[in-house]
């Protein structure tokens, strides 16, 4: 791995993708990384041209949890977190429909059915929502 | 001959005096569904408690089952999954098909849009009826529903469920504008939470009877419209009328409503061309407890 300058404050980029994103500076496609040496990259090239997108921000991950939580009436003993599978803490059809609308009114988006049946755990719920939510205000 | 059942049958009888059961003649043979009846069996988690009973349900799983059954969060949903492959597989083999069929022996395999189906072992000498099953299941009962040359689905709801969101504003998102409108013409909150899960279970019985996913059928595209009580007899009662044109939605369905176990609200929807007269199904009811008993219920609330 290249060597580069980095701030206190910046976190360093690994090759493996984490889920902590640079905050508040989103990655996605080839935009440039912002660091705050006013903008210009210290990263080498390669680096630069890296597609990395991100995973939900924590905030939105934990929304989706709490929704969750209150739709099944899970007992505090259940741990609910990114990788929960809806079908394993069991939410049936009409549950999910339900979770499916109360992220649509707490997230401002609508979800249609193609994409709200690909949702298998809340981190799943997390990123269509973000993504969603990008497009919506695009 | 039928080896399973045989030696199973011998072990029934030590475990009904154990447990002060009254067993029906549960392994006498049973016939599949005729073309015209459906048939419904259900099983209620409460009343199935025996740990060793459990662990013989488990040892009649896949591996890939145990480790869907192991992976739900809690005892509680664990038991009910359990429950789940344990009717599945016993109620399929309950038909005594072929000798080679137990429930330990069925392969089961999801389709391309995840509805799940069996797998028959077929050979030169023997072809497999067309049978054809669906499950569903809340936390308090699991159920059944099997058939022969029709694809079918169920859904089955607690009748006392509430919603988290107010049942027009769920409605208004995801039903039709009709249904929509029969729902909000009904005053009575209770008796409109009553038709809306009953409206809910017709949808799903339905679009799980499609097997091509909820994407596949939007609840929006189609409308479930009950026709006047005075309206010719042979006609069916509950009609699908598709929204959108063209449509991939198939309309030769027909519905059975009925109450289970007093708490329950089950919907059937099966094909239904070839019925004279478009009779109206006739549905079969058992309760079981896998293994160990099953009872013909006769008097079934019919509420289509």
């Amino acid at each position: 791995m290249a060597a580069f300058t980095a701030t206190s404050t910046t976190t360093l980029i690994s090759p493996q993708i984490s889920r902590q994103c640079l905050a508040p500076t989103r990655i996605s496609g080839l935009k440039m990384v912002s660091f705050s040496n006013s903008g210009r990259s210290n990263l080498p090239v390669s680096f630069r041209r890296l597609q990395i997108s991100c995973a939900a921000k924590p905030e939105t991950v934990e929304k989706v949890c709490n929704i969750v939580k209150k739709q099944l009436a899970l007992k505090d003993d259940v741990s609910v977190a990114g990788e929960s599978k809806f079908a394993t803490l069991g939410a049936d059809s009409l549950d999910t429909v339900e979770i499916v609308m109360a992220l649509e009114e707490e997230f401002g988006i609508t979800v249609e059915e193609e994409s709200a049946q690909s949702i298998a755990t809340v981190q799943d719920a997390a990123d269509l929502i973000e993504k969603l939510v990008e497009k919506d205000s695009a | 001959m039928l080896p399973y059942f045989s030696k199973l049958g011998s072990k029934m009888k030590i475990r009904c005096f154990d447990q002060k059961m009254f067993c029906t003649s549960a392994f006498s043979p049973l016939q599949l569904p005729s073309r015209m009846e459906t048939h419904l069996w259900y099983v209620l988690p409460n009343e199935v408690k025996s740990q060793s009973l459990l662990s013989q349900y488990v040892d009649l799983l896949s591996p890939h089952e145990k480790d869907h059954v192991f992976s739900m969060r809690g005892d509680e949903l664990q038991k009910s999954a359990l429950l789940a492959r344990a009717l599945v597989r016993t109620t399929i083999s309950r038909y005594q098909i072929h000798s080679h069929v137990s429930p330990t022996s069925l392969v089961f395999r999801k389709n391309a849009h995840g509805k799940p189906e069996v797998i028959w072992e077929e050979s030169d000498d023997w072809h497999p009826p067309p049978l054809h099953f669906n499950l569903s299941h809340t936390s308090s009962l699991i159920a059944c529903g099997v058939t022969v040359g029709s694809p079918i689905g169920i859904d089955v709801e607690e009748k006392q469920r509430t919603m988290k969101n107010r049942i027009l504003s769920f409605a208004k998102r995801y039903f039709s504008r009709e249904e929509v409108e029969v729902l909000s013409a009904i005053s009575d909150a209770e008796v409109q939470r009553h038709e809306f899960i009953k409206l809910w279970t017709l949808k799903e019985a339905y679009v799980k009877a499609l097997g091509i996913g909820f994407s596949g059928a939007p609840f929006n595209t189609f409308t479930i419209r009950f026709r006047a009580a005075n309206s010719r007899p042979e006609d069916s009662t509950i009609a699908i009328v598709p929204l959108e044109k063209p449509t991939n939605l198939t309309t030769n369905w027909q519905f059975a409503q009925v109450e289970l176990a007093g708490t329950h609200y089950a919907a059937i929807c099966r094909q239904n061309d070839g019925f004279p007269g478009g009779e109206s199904m006739k549905v079969i009811v058992r309760k079981t407890i896998p293994l160990v008993e099953e009872n013909r219920i006769d008097s079934v609330d019919d509420l289509s």
